[in-house]
């Protein structure tokens, strides 16, 4: 027979004072802190330097790759011999397959980090992005890049961003929460570098990564967004993603169809996503071992692209030519885009590093591009606002898949300071993005951070307690009994310690359930030679050290007891008071809404 | 500094001039090689009593070409462009160039940031930028003008005959630019297979086309007006404009630059002097005497701040020059890399396209 042991993690009065205290703490005037939110801007900024020139040196990597590996258009025509070109096409896509997928190896999970553990870093507020993967990450996506992979440019940015944030906040020993907006700032700066586009840049990292409006958080996001701009002016000097000249201005009832796009480009996107993430269940049922499997999406994709060249790479030029009536014909347009799909979904499924945004970009506007020639072809009608096509179709199906209406929005505006063309994306991102919500999820991250058993649909307070495990709020302040204590001797231990339960543990440390004095009282009053195991209690659930905070809070509801046992394959490893949990959500909700609301 | 170089340059020029074979120098003929003569050629001969002996051709380098290949050349400066400079350089036609062939500025700035970006090459050295442009008939086009390369091909706005280049280039980059294709990506998509099927359409919609090859044609069918839109050369333009009282106008829109270089070819008979010619040519004051008479940027910065009026017509000559901000707003700089390796394919290209329409014209009577 055990007895309780000294109080490790006491649930007791002082909980609430503590949580009295935080609550009742002036929310910062003063010098002081002024002084830390300053220091607090001027490092967003400084990170946002950071990652605009990483952001740019990517970029202009990526390009350099391209060139040197005929991958652009560019350097694909500057060589006469058909034959080499032939080659390069099914090689260079296949090799740089196969160097992806050994570096991938030397990562723990075998896989590349993406936005989406950008997403789960700051929801769940670990922070602390690994610099070891955010590194190989950026240097397999840079590969699968320049090899001419099918992927996107701009979720590397976003991660490699993120990375720099969080690994400066680090460096600076600052907090959980300082540590999320670094990461929002990196996030910014690639995105504002990238696009050229700071506003887009800063609604980014608010919209998709922080999910919550704080003053506290915007300041250094858009400090890190401005120098991203100013970096992006001065030293990538890229021409916008498109340009439109100023074009008739659409109809009334045009406003329908760019809903109606909208409502279809919805669709798409679930598609799009539903593709690569099929792909990649495909891709584990392969007899073929992981490294190998970006070789072989590379060799599939260099031989499609000997027939269809439109497919490899980023794919800027078919996005620029879907914005143009007449580039592609009808049936030419359909191809493109089922076969972009089809490359992206391969590529992301078997392993290559990159982001689903910019296929998403082309694949929405070859879309567009199809409803506006379709249009044509049945009103016999004019071209003059087929750009306006292209773009509802490019907005309607990126703004689902990275779950960002906003920002898909001040791309467009920023890009082409064109207000009519940015109210017609509005009528497109209006219906398509909470119709992919509701089918889909929010976003392909978060579809596959709910795959993976991170589920933010319901928020991030939850994602939080979905984090927290059961071990970390273990105590092992309880009384334990043998299973065959006599009911008198059990009672007199549990009246010792203070506790109206106690956890039945054998000498091997097996756990045979709990048991409340009420009951043994009960059974002692009835007569009879009983033991304590007589009285368990059948009903009462275990945690194991696994199982998370928000299951705990579920269970905790059927039961009106002191605490639960934690059990790890039978073995007792100690409880979880119910008053520890409701503790730590106290403290949790503190931390958030100091987060969320504070401005200081 | 300056004037010790210029002593230098005199010494060599006596010791050079007791030869008395003469200089002989390619060039583009017409007005430009008029204004050459009053600006270079002549002022050369006077200080190094070098004759300048003056050649024609329309820039095809297949005479180059032979007579490498018989180990000669025919002649000694060759007044090339640079996409046909870095060709030639390639192919092993023309002479490296010393690196300090050019001279200091007048304020003594070195060469290398006095003259553009890109001027200095291996075995070419740029001393003007010319723009090809679409000159047009103002007459033709009553209460409205062409004010973007756009209308070139606009014929229901702007009906009449054009008359364009028989080359791939400028044609296919202004038949995308019609597309509202931004400058930056313009060669991007011309590499395309797609790119080019939409020039090509393009070109293909206009009614009636006039080719030319020789510089001085598209002026001469304005004149005539057997067309009301015309690509040619900015500085054929002027002068037709300044000099001959034509009355057309020029679409700054679009315009192609294009560096205008100094080579020399491999076995040149008088290496020496043409080496001391380009050094001469190239000088701030030569090149702005120069661009006072035909309206071609010059590649020095000094010297297009120095450019001012006309000599005899008084015209404000920095109003012509394809570089002057109000001209150069929506100028694109011709891709001579591109063309430097793409030429010959999209000449074939272009050709069999024509062979096509051609064919097709014939057809249909």
């Amino acid at each position: 027979m055990r007895a309780a042991c000294g109080r490790v993690d006491g649930a007791g009065p002082a909980t609430y004072t503590l949580g009295m205290e935080t609550t009742t703490a002036p929310t910062g005037r003063g010098p002081v802190p002024v002084l830390r939110f300053l220091g607090l801007v001027l490092l967003g900024a400084a990170i946002g330097g950071v990652a605009a020139l990483a952001a740019a040196g990517f970029v202009r990597a990526v390009l350099a790759l391209n060139a040197l590996l005929l991958i652009s258009p560019r350097s694909r025509i500057m060589v006469a011999d058909p034959v080499l070109l032939t080659l390069a096409t099914v090689a260079v896509p296949t090799l740089g397959g196969l160097v992806v997928g050994l570096l991938h190896r030397r990562l723990p999970e075998g896989r590349p980090h993406t936005p989406a553990d950008v997403i789960a870093a700051v929801q769940t507020r670990r922070g602390r992005l690994p610099a070891r993967e955010g590194g190989v990450s950026a240097l397999t996506a840079l590969l699968s890049l320049g090899a001419g992979a099918s992927v996107g440019q701009y979720g590397p940015l976003v991660h490699l961003g993120a990375t720099l944030g969080s690994l400066g906040a680090r460096l600076l020993r600052l907090g959980r929460s300082e540590d999320n907006i670094t990461i929002a700032c990196g996030v910014a700066a690639a995105i504002s570098t990238a696009f050229n586009a700071p506003l887009a840049g800063i609604v980014f990292a608010h919209e998709v990564v922080l999910r919550h409006y704080a003053l506290r958080a915007f300041a250094p996001t858009a400090a890190a967004a401005l120098v991203g701009h100013v970096i992006a002016t001065q030293v990538l000097a890229q021409g916008a993603l498109f340009h439109v000249a100023d074009t008739a201005v659409p109809r009334a009832w045009e406003f329908a169809l760019f809903l109606g796009i909208g409502g279809l480009g919805a669709l798409l996107a679930g598609a799009y996503m539903h593709a690569i993430l099929a792909m990649g269940r495909l891709a584990g049922r392969l007899p073929l071992r992981p490294e190998w499997r970006p070789a072989l999406a590379g060799a599939l994709l260099g031989l499609t692209a000997l027939w269809v060249p439109d497919i490899l790479g980023i794919g800027q030029e078919a996005l620029r030519f879907a914005t143009i009536a007449g580039a592609f014909g009808g049936g030419e347009l359909l191809l493109v885009l089922v076969l972009k799909v089809a490359a992206t979904a391969l590529c992301l499924g078997l392993g290559f590093s990159g982001g689903v945004f910019s296929p998403a970009l082309v694949i929405g506007t070859l879309f567009g591009a199809l409803c506006a020639t379709l249009l044509a072809s049945l009103t016999g009608g004019a071209t003059e606002t087929f750009v306006f096509y292209a773009v509802c179709g490019m907005v309607a199906v990126t703004a689902p898949v990275i779950g960002a209406p906003l920002t898909s929005l001040l791309i467009v505006f920023e890009l082409t300071g064109n207000y009519a063309l940015t109210t017609a994306a509005l009528a497109s991102v209006t219906l398509a993005s909470p119709l992919a919500a509701q089918l889909f999820g929010r976003s392909l991250f978060d579809i596959q951070l709910h795959r993976r058993g991170l589920d933010l649909s319901a928020g991030r307070g939850r994602a939080l307690l979905m984090e927290r495990r059961a071990a970390d709020l273990l105590s092992d302040d309880c009384v334990t009994l043998a299973p065959e204590s006599p009911l008198q001797a059990a009672i007199a231990a549990l009246a010792r310690g203070h506790h109206g339960e106690a956890h039945l543990v054998d000498a091997a440390g097996r756990y045979h359930g709990c048991v409340t004095l009420a009951e043994l009282e009960a059974l002692h009053q009835a007569g009879g030679s009983h033991t304590a195991a007589d009285g368990v209690d059948a009903g009462r659930p275990t945690l194991s050290p696994a199982t998370t905070m928000w299951e705990a809070m579920t269970r905790l509801q059927e039961v009106s007891g002191e605490a639960l046992a934690v059990v790890d394959d039978d073995r007792f490893l100690g409880v979880v008071y119910e008053a520890r949990i409701a503790r730590a959500y106290l403290e949790q909700s503190d931390t958030l809404r100091r987060e969320e609301q504070g401005h200081g | 500094m300056a004037r010790r170089g210029l002593l230098l340059a005199l010494l060599l020029a006596t010791s050079l001039a007791a030869q008395a074979e003469p200089l002989r120098v390619l060039s583009w003929g017409g007005a430009y090689e008029r204004a050459q003569r009053e600006a270079l050629f002549s002022p050369f001969t006077v200080q190094t009593g070098i004759p300048v002996e003056v050649h024609r051709y329309d820039g095809d380098l297949g005479e180059l070409r032979r007579s490498a290949a018989r180990g000669e050349a025919p002649w000694d400066v060759i007044d090339m462009t640079r996409s046909q400079a870095m060709a030639a350089c390639e192919a092993g036609l023309l002479a490296p160039l010393p690196a300090d062939l050019a001279a200091p500025a007048p304020d003594g700035t070195p060469p290398r940031e006095d003259f553009l970006p890109g001027a200095i090459g291996r075995c070419a050295l740029t001393h003007t930028l010319f723009a090809t442009v679409v000159a047009y008939r103002p007459e033709a086009f009553p209460g409205r003008r062409p004010t973007r390369i756009g209308d070139l091909f606009d014929q229901a706005r702007f009906p009449g005959p054009r008359a364009l280049q028989r080359t791939p280039a400028v044609n296919l980059e202004w038949a995308l630019l019609a597309h509202d294709v931004p400058h930056q990506e313009l060669y991007r998509l011309l590499s395309t297979p797609r790119g080019l099927d939409l020039a090509l359409a393009r070109l293909d919609s206009l009614a009636a086309i006039h080719w030319w090859q020789e510089g001085e044609t598209p002026v001469r069918l304005l004149a005539a007006g057997e067309v009301v839109m015309a690509s040619g050369y900015n500085g054929r333009f002027f002068d037709a404009m300044v000099n001959r009282g034509l009355d057309i106008e020029i679409l700054w829109d679009g315009q192609v630059q294009e560096h205008e270089t100094w080579a020399i070819p491999r076995h040149a008979r008088r290496p020496e002097a043409a080496r001391a010619f380009i050094r001469f040519a190239t000088t701030t004051e030569r090149l702005v005497v120069l661009a006072e008479r035909i309206p071609y940027g010059p590649a020095r910065r000094s010297a297009a701040a120095r450019v001012g009026r006309h000599p005899e017509r008084g015209v404000d000559m920095r109003l012509h020059i394809p570089t002057h901000p109000l001209n150069a707003e929506g100028a694109i700089e011709k891709d001579e890399r591109w063309y430097a390796r793409t030429l010959p394919r999209m000449q074939a290209l272009f050709d069999a396209w024509r062979q096509r329409r051609q064919e097709r014209d014939a057809a249909t009577p």
